[in-house]
């Protein structure tokens, strides 16, 4: 028993970080690339924001749920199989990375137009200005983005156990809803409680320590 | 009257947002020339254009007309790449400071030369000489949000002067501070061009700022040059309605006077107000004269300003008052 349930919380953090790490990597450049390209963004480019506003929009607005059996296709080519918690980071990171362009695009935005100004007047490339002023300025609002994100995706890997997905998510449903069994339901539950907490609060201290503007 | 080279050349500049109905003019036909060394001011109302002119100046408004020639090279005609290195030359303050709000003083004052590739290291140790030159040395390690507002603009004209640029553009550079501190950056700004020789351009809504620190003043209006002269010049006799409104400000517009003899705004230059005009002009016609507002300020060492008298109710006198009054070589005008 404790057994099963040590597993199953290694099997969520794992599908979680994994897909986290995956969605970021598609993510976070299309999220910088939307602000770059936005009409009052540095280089505005109609066609490419538009593009990627499109394809961020769709996806978003697909459930998790109807997605995840949806890519089952394209799950089994990319990982060989659509079972078990490797399968499930494919929709995972397909539902999560246009989430986190968007928590990008909102962080990025929040860099003061002033700064990105003095930036350009002093030379600054288009990329010099995206990795050396709006990704340092926005640090502390990344972080918390990252763990919104991070806390969504384990919300994710939970409903994936449905469809044979691994992890807590699973368990909860294999032994507590079908076996009717409500001890393990409830420390399914708790323990997914504790991670969010855990992710939210690390989040909000690494916000808050790397902040400058408040000391 | 030494030689003088340009340094900027501003040439029919006009600058258009927006395009067919919704189009808005921020400048029609500017042409300007600036010279080396000294310190320039544009001054105008709010959206006059005097901002967009500033930031047309390192392009980064990109004029719909016109070019803008910096050291010889014409900055509308360059490539992007060929631009940057040309704005390396152009240093820029801002009203709102534009620190990058997540690094030290000292990188801040840094980063543009990190921009150029130059080590940190280097940089670091560039950047604390110039923290030292603008007297915040022991604030290297602070942060923004630790500083005031003048300590921060003091780290942003260190910042602008990173790169050694020949020109620097301060851009409502103090309108955010309260007189005292405005006070000490115009006297860093004078101070900075007289030891490095870097030319200032100035953009202001306040004429407090160009009396103090430019020689020379170009008075935006409506979108176009509406005066160009000597700041003491303008300030003395302006020519046109722009001018007078910026020198005198509506507030202290004198209306709703009671009727009663005749309004007459005496302008002093620097020549004459050691002297007691209104006293002996008083004492020479055994008339008194009422003074309605006075505002004179030093400038450089000399006393300039206004001074509104009501001239006597008696016409003959009013008249001769006058003409004395030009004979003494007092520069006067009526008011309505």
């Amino acid at each position: 028993m404790l057994n099963l349930v040590f597993s199953g919380f290694l099997e969520t953090l794992f599908m979680t970080l994994v897909s986290v790490a995956f969605a970021y990597i598609i993510g976070l450049p299309i999220g910088l690339a939307l602000v770059v390209t936005a009409p009052e963004g540095i280089k505005p480019a109609r066609g490419v924001n538009a593009v990627l506003g499109v394809i961020v929009n769709i996806l978003r607005s697909v459930p998790f749920l109807i997605l995840l059996v949806a890519v089952v296709p394209l799950t089994r080519l990319i990982m060989g199989t659509a079972v078990g918690s490797a399968a499930t980071v494919v929709p995972l990171v397909i539902a999560a990375f246009p989430f986190v362009a968007r928590i990008i695009e909102a962080s990025a935005k929040e860099v003061d137009r002033g700064v990105i100004e003095a930036s350009l007047s002093m030379g600054a490339t288009t990329m010099q200005i995206v990795t050396r002023v709006i990704l340092p300025e926005c640090l502390p609002s990344l972080i918390n983005g990252a763990a919104i994100v991070t806390m969504t995706i384990l919300g994710y890997s939970a409903m994936s156990g449905i469809v044979g997905g691994g992890g807590l998510g699973a368990i909860a449903i294999n032994y507590g809803y079908y076996r009717n069994n409500s001890q393990i339901m409830l420390i399914m539950i708790a323990i997914l409680v504790i991670m969010v907490l855990f992710f939210q609060g690390l989040g909000t201290y690494f916000s808050r320590v790397s902040d400058k503007r408040i000391n | 009257m030494q030689f003088r080279e340009t340094i900027i050349s501003i040439k029919n500049l006009t600058k258009t947002f927006g395009t067919g109905h919704a189009a808005v003019t921020a400048l029609s036909d500017v042409s300007l020339d600036i010279e080396k060394g000294e310190i320039f001011g544009v001054i105008g109302l709010s959206g006059a254009g005097k901002s967009t002119l500033v930031r047309c100046i390192n392009l980064l408004e990109k004029p719909t007309y016109g070019s803008v020639i910096v050291n010889g090279q014409d900055l509308t005609t360059l490539s992007d790449a060929k631009l940057r290195l040309a704005r390396r030359d152009i240093g820029m303050i801002f009203q709102g400071f534009n620190l990058l709000m997540q690094k030290t003083a000292q990188d801040n004052v840094a980063f543009p030369l990190t921009l150029c590739g130059i080590g940190k290291k280097e940089s670091r140790k560039k950047a604390l000489e110039l923290l030292s030159l603008v007297g915040l040395k022991d604030k290297a390690k602070s942060w923004p949000a630790q500083l005031s507002g003048g300590q921060m603009q003091r780290v942003a004209i260190a910042r602008a002067l990173a790169t050694d640029p020949s020109v620097l553009l301060c851009d409502e550079a103090t309108s955010a501070l309260d007189p005292a501190t405005t006070d000490s950056i115009l006297e860093l700004l004078r101070d900075i061009n007289r030891r490095l020789g870097v030319t200032i351009v100035v953009i202001t809504h306040d004429m407090r700022v160009i009396e103090q620190i430019c020689s020379r003043v170009a008075i935006i209006s409506d979108s176009k040059v509406a005066e160009v002269g000597y700041s003491a010049d303008v300030f003395r006799k302006p020519k046109t309605d722009a001018a007078r409104s910026l020198v005198l400000p509506p507030g202290e517009r004198l209306t709703g006077l009671k009727s009663g003899g005749e309004l007459i705004r005496l302008a002093f230059d620097g020549s004459t107000s050691d002297r007691p005009v209104i006293a002996e002009m008083v004492l020479k016609f055994g008339q008194p004269v009422n003074i309605v507002y006075a505002d004179t300020r030093v400038i450089e060492g000399r006393i300039y300003g206004h001074t509104i008298i009501r001239l006597p109710d008696d016409r003959d006198i009013s008249i001769k008052m006058q003409s004395w009054l030009t004979e003494q070589e007092v520069s006067f005008t009526k008011e309505d």
